[in-house]
C-alpha cells in the first residue's frame, strides 16, 4: 500500500464506500465471542460458500446489546436491515434458509429493524 | 547450560533484550513475554534477565511482586478465572467460586493437588452483560449457573481439552 | 409500487402479560381471512425498543408504530393501515430513541480490523482537515467550544489539559491513552478499542498535533487480549497507510504510537501511577502538582486522556465544537457512554446525551428491572463512586449532580440494584476491592481502608455497636482528606453514600441483627417449614456438613449449631420449604 496523502485520502474513502450488495455482520467483540459468535460466524461462512450465495460475511465490533449476544445483522436488497440476537447454530442456519434464501424474517430473534427514513 | 525450564523450551532472553533494547521502561513488557512463554516468571529466568539487562534482581522482583498479573509459581494445566466484577458479584459470582472450591477442594489463588486447575478470582472480564462470567484458559463462559459447572469443567477433567 | 419490499408487521407484548404469541396468532388468522397472507408478513420480535407500553405493533415500510394495541384493534389496523396505508390515529406512538450515538456510532457497524471501513465512514477526515487548515491553537479552541470534559472519571476539561502541555517548552512531549479500565462493571473502553480502534488512534494523533508531541503510548490492561490484538493491528495499518510515523498524510507532522500493557493493578488507572508503570516501575502514584501536563512521563509534559475522550475528539473536529456543545445539558456537553449492568433487563453499552435522568436510562433504555423486582439503587463510578437511591432517580446525569448526591460520574459503570442487594454488603464489596488494590504507599489509604473494612465486617456479622457507625464515618473522612491519590480519596465513597441513604439498613444489622436482603450470612438462620416440607430428603442429601437429620416418616430438622449457612438446602428445595431469615 502506498502511503496516503491529504489528496489521496478522499479517493480511498470513495473507493471504500463503493462496496454495496448483500451482507451479514457478526458482532465479534469479547462478549460476542464469549456468547458463541465464533461458531455462528463459521457456520454462516460455510453455508454461504456451500450454497454459493451472493453475500459478504463480515466481522464487526460490539453494538452494545450485550444481553442479546451473539448479534447478527443482515442486509439483503429488497428487505429491511435487521439485527438478530441470541443467535445459536440453529438460528444461524435459519437466517440463511429463511431470511437470505426465503426472503422472510425470523420470529422471536429480532432485536432491531433499521428503516431507511429517506 | 540446559535448554529447558520446567519442561518448556527456554525463552531466548538475549533475543528479547535485543528486541526491547533502547526502549525505555521495557521491563514490564519483557516480563509479559516471559510469562506468556512459561505461564509464570521462573526465578532462574529473572536471574538471567538481570545479567543481560544489567538490572539488579531486586529491581525485577520489585516489579513482579507489585503486579497481580505476574506469577512466581507455575500455574496449573488449566486456569479457571472466576469474575468478581460488580455485575458478576450481584448475579451470583461468589456462588460459582464456592462451588468450584468445593468441587476440587482448592482455595482461590491455589492449584489443585494434581496440578490440573489453578483457581483465581479476577476483577472484571468486561462481559458484564453475560454475568456471571468465568474463564477457562482464555475461553469465556457467560450466564453460568452453579449446576452447569460440572458440564463445563468435565471435558477438562477428562483431558479432552 | 414505490416501496422496496412487501409489508411487514412487527409485534411484541411489552407489558408483563407476555401475550405475544397469542396476539400473533390472532393477527395472522385475521390477515388470512382478509387474504393478505401473501402481501403481509407478520413477525414476532424479541425486542421492539419500547417497554411497558402494552402490545406494540410496528409496520414497515412507512414505519408506523402503535402502542397499547388490543384484539379489538386488529381489524382497524388491517383495514386502515395494511389495506389503505392510513394510520390509526388513536394508537399512534412516536418512537424516539433516548440514546444518541456519537462515540459508539461505528461500533458494531464497521469491521474494526479493516482500516478502509473506518476511512469509508469519514475516518481520518478530521486529521486531514486539521493538517491542512488548523493551527494547534485552533484545535484547542475548538475543543474549548465543545465543552468536552474527561470521560475517565475526573471530568477535567480536555482543552485545558492540552493547553497546559502545549504551553511548556520541551524537547519531547507525550500523549498517553489510558485504557487501563479497571472498574469492576465497566467495559466501555474495551468495547471502543475492540469495535472502533482507529477513532482512538486518530484522537491521539490530533492530541499530538495540538500539544506538539511526537510520541504516544496506549496503556491497555493485559486482561483485554482481543483489544490489545486489535490495537496492534490498527497501529500497523495506520503506519502502512501513512497515518502514523514520519510526515503524516504527506505533511510536516510526525507522530507514532506504541502499546504498553498493564499488569493487573487497579491503581495504575490513576495518571501518576500509570506513568510510573509505563516507565517500567511499580505503579506508585506521586503527589500532584506537578501535574503530568507539566511534568509527566520521564519528566516531560504529558497529556493523559481516556479512551472515550480521545475517540470523541475526531467527531468534534469533524462536526464542530458548537455542534457537540448543543448536545447535553447546561453543565455537561455531549454524550456519555455507560455500561448498564446488574439487575436490569437489557444489560449493555448505551450512549446518551448528558442530562438524561437515571430513571430514563433504567426504564426506557434498559427495559426496566429483571424479574419484576423493585429497584433499590443505581451505583455509578465503581469503587470510587456511590449509590443513588430510588427516590433520586429523576436527577439529570452530569458531573456536578452526581457529585452532589455523593457519587461520581466515573468512567461509566452503572449498576442497577434491587431489593435482594444488601447495602452493607455492597459497601463491603467495593471497599474490599480498594483495600486489595491499595498500593500501600500512604497510610490513610493502607491502614484506613483496612480499618473501615474491619468495621463493615463487624456490622455484617452482627457484632457492631451503634457507636461503630460514627467511628467508621470518621475514618472515611480522614481517608478522603489525607490520602495521596484518587484511590484512597474516593474509596470511602461507597461506604459514605450507602450510610447517607440507607442508614436504617445499617442500623437494622446492628440493632436487630437483621439483613433485610438476606445477604449477610452471619445474620441468617435456616430452618425447615414443616407445613410445606414434602419430606423428599433432597436437602439432607445435599447438605455438605450433614447438619440436616431425620427421615421420611418423621420429617427433617436443621441443626443450627452444625449449619454453615451455605444455602445449598435453600437452593435445592423444590417446595420452598426452607425458611431463611
Amino acid at each position: 500500500m502506498k502511503k496516503l496523502t491529504k489528496e489521496t485520502l478522499d479517493a480511498c474513502r470513495s473507493e471504500s464506500q463503493r462496496k454495496r450488495g448483500n451482507w451479514i455482520k457478526v458482532g465479534m467483540s469479547t462478549c460476542g465471542i464469549a456468547a458463541g459468535a465464533g461458531d455462528v460466524f463459521a457456520i454462516l461462512q460455510n453455508e454461504a460458500q456451500k450454497r454459493n450465495l451472493d453475500i459478504r460475511i463480515e466481522k464487526c465490533g460490539c453494538a452494545g446489546m450485550c444481553y442479546a449476544e451473539p448479534l447478527v445483522e443482515v442486509y439483503v436488497e429488497g428487505m429491511p436491515q435487521v439485527v438478530y440476537g441470541d443467535v445459536d447454530k440453529e438460528t444461524a442456519l435459519a437466517i440463511i434458509d429463511k431470511h437470505i434464501s426465503g426472503k422472510r424474517l425470523l420470529n422471536d430473534h429480532i432485536y432491531n429493524v433499521k428503516v431507511d427514513r429517506s | 547450560m540446559d535448554t529447558q525450564v520446567n519442561g518448556n523450551t527456554k525463552v531466548d532472553i538475549k533475543g528479547l533484550a535485543e528486541k526491547w533494547k533502547g526502549k525505555r521502561g521495557n521491563l514490564i513488557m519483557i516480563l509479559h513475554e516471559i510469562q506468556n512463554h512459561y505461564g509464570y516468571v521462573p526465578r532462574e529466568v529473572s536471574l538471567q534477565l538481570s545479567e543481560v539487562l544489567d538490572v539488579p534482581l531486586a529491581r525485577i522482583y520489585e516489579v513482579i511482586t507489585f503486579y497481580n498479573f505476574f506469577k512466581l509459581e507455575p500455574p496449573g494445566k488449566h486456569t479457571i478465572s472466576v469474575c468478581m466484577g460488580t455485575a458478576c458479584y450481584l448475579k451470583g459470582g461468589a456462588k460459582l467460586l464456592d462451588e468450584i472450591k468445593n468441587m476440587f477442594a482448592v482455595e482461590e489463588g491455589q492449584t489443585t493437588k494434581d496440578g490440573l486447575f489453578h483457581l483465581q478470582v479476577v476483577r472484571c472480564l468486561g462481559c458484564c452483560g453475560l454475568a456471571p462470567v468465568m474463564m477457562i484458559d482464555g475461553k469465556i463462559f457467560g450466564k453460568v449457573k452453579p449446576d452447569e459447572l460440572m458440564n463445563i469443567l468435565s471435558p477438562y477433567v477428562k483431558g479432552e481439552v | 409500487m414505490t416501496m422496496g419490499y412487501k409489508k411487514i408487521v412487527l409485534l411484541k407484548d411489552t407489558g408483563s402479560t407476555g401475550r405475544t404469541k397469542e396476539f400473533y396468532n390472532l393477527f395472522l388468522e385475521q390477515c388470512r381471512l382478509e387474504n393478505l397472507q401473501d402481501d403481509v408478513q407478520i413477525v414476532r420480535v424479541a425486542d421492539i425498543g419500547m417497554y411497558d407500553k402494552g402490545i406494540v405493533v410496528r409496520i414497515i415500510p412507512g414505519d408506523i408504530t402503535y402502542a397499547g394495541v388490543t384484539e379489538a384493534h386488529i381489524q382497524k389496523i388491517i383495514q386502515q393501515t395494511l389495506k389503505n396505508n392510513k394510520p390509526v390515529k388513536e394508537l399512534l406512538f412516536t418512537r424516539a430513541s433516548k440514546q444518541m450515538r456519537v462515540v459508539l456510532k461505528s461500533c458494531g457497524e464497521i469491521d474494526p480490523e479493516n482500516i478502509k471501513d473506518y476511512i469509508a465512514c469519514d475516518g481520518y477526515q478530521a486529521l486531514k482537515t486539521m493538517l491542512a487548515k488548523s493551527s494547534s491553537e485552533d484545535v484547542i479552541n475548538e475543543l474549548k467550544t465543545s465543552g468536552l470534559r474527561g470521560r475517565g472519571g475526573g471530568g477535567f476539561p480536555t482543552w485545558m489539559k492540552w493547553k497546559f502541555a502545549r504551553q511548556i517548552e520541551a524537547d519531547q512531549k507525550y500523549i498517553i491513552c489510558n485504557a487501563d479500565e479497571g472498574d469492576p462493571g465497566a467495559y466501555m473502553d474495551r468495547s471502543v478499542l475492540e469495535g472502533d480502534p482507529h477513532s482512538v488512534v486518530e484522537g491521539m494523533i490530533i492530541a499530538g498535533y495540538a500539544v506538539g508531541a511526537t510520541k504516544g503510548f496506549v496503556y491497555v490492561r493485559a486482561e483485554y487480549e482481543l483489544a490489545i490484538e486489535r490495537v496492534e493491528k490498527t497501529i500497523e495499518q495506520a503506519r502502512e497507510y501513512g497515518l502514523l510515523g514520519e510526515h503524516i498524510l504527506g505533511s510536516d507532522f510526525s507522530f507514532d504510537l506504541e502499546i504498553r500493557l498493564g499488569a493487573g493493578a487497579f491503581v495504575c488507572g490513576e495518571e501518576t501511577a500509570l506513568i510510573a508503570s509505563i516507565e517500567g516501575k511499580r505503579g506508585y502514584p506521586s503527589p500532584r502538582p506537578p501535574y503530568p501536563s507539566v511534568k509527566g512521563l520521564w519528566g516531560k509534559p504529558t497529556v493523559i486522556n481516556n479512551v472515550e475522550t480521545l475517540a470523541t475528539v475526531p467527531v468534534i473536529l469533524r462536526k464542530g465544537g458548537a455542534w457537540f456543545a448543543s448536545i447535553g445539558s447546561e453543565n455537561a456537553k455531549g454524550t456519555k457512554v455507560f455500561a448498564l449492568t446488574g439487575k436490569v433487563k437489557n444489560s449493555g453499552l448505551i450512549e446518551v446525551p448528558m442530562g438524561i435522568t437515571l430513571r430514563e436510562i433504567v426504564f426506557d433504555i434498559g427495559g426496566g428491572m429483571l424479574n419484576g423486582k423493585k429497584i433499590k439503587a443505581v451505583q455509578t463510578g465503581g469503587p470510587s463512586g456511590g449509590v443513588i437511591p430510588e427516590h433520586l432517580l429523576d436527577t439529570p446525569v452530569d458531573y456536578e449532580n452526581l457529585q452532589k448526591l455523593g457519587s461520581i460520574m466515573g468512567s461509566g459503570g452503572m449498576i442497577v440494584m434491587d431489593e435482594d442487594d444488601c447495602m452493607v454488603d455492597i459497601a463491603k464489596f467495593y471497599l474490599k476491592f480498594c483495600v486489595d488494590e491499595s498500593c500501600g504507599k500512604c497510610a490513610p489509604c493502607r491502614i484506613g481502608g483496612f480499618q473501615m473494612l474491619g468495621y463493615l465486617n463487624k456490622i455484617s456479622e452482627g457484632k457492631a455497636g451503634e457507636d461503630d457507625i460514627e467511628l467508621l464515618e470518621r475514618i472515611c473522612n480522614a481517608s478522603k482528606k489525607a490520602s495521596l491519590c484518587g484511590l484512597g480519596q474516593t474509596s470511602p465513597n461507597p461506604v459514605l453514600s450507602t450510610l447517607k441513604y440507607f442508614r436504617e439498613e445499617y442500623l437494622e444489622h446492628i440493632r436487630d441483627r437483621k439483613c433485610r436482603a438476606r445477604k449477610c450470612v452471619d445474620l441468617l438462620t435456616y430452618h425447615i417449614g414443616q407445613e410445606k416440607c414434602k419430606r423428599c430428603s433432597i436437602c439432607m442429601r445435599n447438605c455438605p456438613v450433614n447438619a440436616i437429620s431425620g427421615d421420611k416418616q418423621q420429617g427433617f430438622l436443621i441443626d443450627v449449631n452444625k449449619c454453615v449457612k451455605c444455602g445449598k438446602c435453600f437452593d435445592v428445595c423444590k417446595f420452598d420449604a426452607i425458611i431463611r431469615e
